[in-house]
């Protein structure tokens, strides 16, 4: 199957959050009883049952022109994903299929690495199944040729499904339209992702947005060096005690009657 | 029993050993099924990958204890160098990697087995407290909880490691040392050529211990 990626186009969305709404009835997720907080985003966060957010922040710009930025949260998708390098029971994987990260709850033992691990702050853990959930690009429509449900619902087209060309050809096309501070946002980061965004303002001025997403270093220490080396330095002591044995030896007693010392040491003498 | 073995060990440093040792090994094992998906098979014995990490997660906290049980042990013999003939023994290696005619006549434990002791009282206080923000990783900020994985990690490279050396030097490396973990009670010769000093210092002072013999007192001649 052709790779496809997902885009969002904050410039043509109206947070209307039928892209939520749409995701929860998809995977059957509960809604959860929330405050007001004086905003429209609702859920406040991602958790268990929300795997995608719409944000929703109020920017004051340095001429004093208030702005209404809207970006929609939700796993990206890596190329080079964090999440995947430290899971240990494999539950985290690459979709052979469509690249996307998918996630076999049976195989999920809790342990919360990918939490720690991913650089976008996606997986949630639920304590009471005691597993972590995410986006996975609905899986199961995405491998039958439907586009994710998200996507599905946008009635804008700020939610696009298509060819990784297609969509990056379109992704910097509409960045270039837009002129001003407009990028594109993901396509550059961990080998580039499968969910990627054009956004109308500089990237950092969104809030809770992650501005250099890479795979941390401890990750890369932890398993791409320590890991290895935890069977190599073992096995080297193996060989070592070995040859050690061959060319030096055991560290033998003295025979008990060769000299003066015949099974009693007298004090230093 | 044979007559003429001199205790080394007694039952309760034997145990704390043989605890620091067992939850070592499980921890070792549940941990590599968790490190490498290669090795994911181990959960099997315990009915899946997440009772392996209950099973790691609970030996930690016996191997906590066993730790600390065994630094308050060992300290006064294995925790601190003694100069100068601490620094004599490592000038020749102890006599491990080359030939050496006389290898310095250190304390109870050889500055060699004072540095295991040490390595293995760091890194199983660096494991614990990295084990338990990583068994609860959510009540941390994600920056300082991201590093505790790599360290863990790197304990266990060294401890890994650590631990055939140990099991070599500890068997047939230097024969006849075994009983020192089993029964306590060891060979004199083998004593007089690992632990001279020791054996010297125990007879001097008449303290040592023999099977088949009264405890030795002051009247057997050392001035």
């Amino acid at each position: 199957m052709a790779e496809k990626i997902k885009l969002y186009d904050d410039s043509k969305c109206t947070a209307c959050r039928g892209c939520q709404l749409a995701c929860k009835q998809w995977n059957a997720l509960t809604a959860s009883q929330t405050e007001n907080r004086g905003t429209y985003q609702n859920p406040p966060s991602l958790a268990p049952n929300t795997f995608m957010l719409i944000h929703f922040q109020d920017y004051v710009d340095d001429k004093g022109n208030i702005k209404w930025l809207f970006r929609k949260e939700a796993c990206m998708h890596c190329t080079d994903a964090a999440c995947v390098t430290v899971c240990p029971s494999g539950a985290l994987y690459y979709n052979k299929e469509t690249k996307t990260v998918g996630l076999d709850h049976e195989k999920c033992i809790g342990c919360k690495e990918c939490v720690a691990a991913c650089p976008f702050e996606i997986p949630r853990y639920d304590a009471k199944t005691d597993k972590v959930y995410k986006c996975d690009m609905c899986q199961s429509r995405i491998t039958s040729n439907l586009e994710p449900a998200c996507v599905k619902a946008c009635p804008t087209g700020a939610l696009k499904w298509g060819l990784k060309e297609t969509i990056l050809k379109t992704a910097a096309k509409r960045a270039k339209d837009l002129g001003g501070d407009a990028t594109t946002y993901g396509d550059k980061y961990v080998g580039g992702t499968h969910f990627m965004y054009v956004l109308k303002e500089k990237p950092a001025i969104y809030a809770d947005i992650h501005k250099d997403p890479s795979v941390p270093w401890s990750v890369t220490i932890w398993k791409g060096w320590l890991k290895p080396l935890s069977l190599l330095a073992a096995g080297g002591v193996l060989g070592g005690a070995f040859f050690h044995y061959m060319i030096h030896g055991p560290k033998t007693p003295d025979a008990p009657n060769d000299g003066n010392d015949a099974g009693t040491t007298e004090g230093g003498k | 029993m044979q007559k003429g073995l001199i205790q080394v060990t007694d039952s309760y440093e034997r145990i704390v050993h043989w605890m620091l040792a067992i939850s070592c090994l499980c921890l070792c094992v549940t941990g590599l099924g968790m490190m490498f998906q290669s090795f994911n098979f181990l959960g099997i014995i315990v009915g899946g990958l997440k009772n392996l990490k209950l099973v790691h997660n609970f030996t930690g906290l016996l191997f906590a204890v066993s730790l600390i049980l065994a630094i308050r042990m060992w300290w006064k013999e294995a925790g601190v160098f003694v100069f100068p003939e601490d620094l004599d023994w490592f000038k020749t290696a102890g006599g491990y990697l080359w030939h050496v005619d006389k290898v310095a006549e250190t304390g109870k434990y050889n500055p060699g087995q004072k540095m295991f002791f040490l390595t293995i009282a760091a890194f199983g206080v660096v494991m614990i407290l990295t084990g338990l923000i990583m068994w609860f990783p959510t009540a941390l900020p994600t920056d300082l909880v991201r590093w505790m994985y790599p360290l863990h990690a790197l304990g266990f490279v060294v401890i890994f490691a650590f631990f055939f050396v140990h099991l070599y030097l500890g068997t047939i490396g230097n024969p006849g040392t075994v009983p020192a973990m089993i029964t306590g009670w060891m060979d004199r010769g083998v004593l007089k050529k690992q632990h001279p000093g020791w054996l010297k210092e125990m007879e001097h002072n008449g303290t040592l211990i023999v099977s088949g013999e009264e405890k030795k007192s002051e009247a057997h001649g050392h001035h």
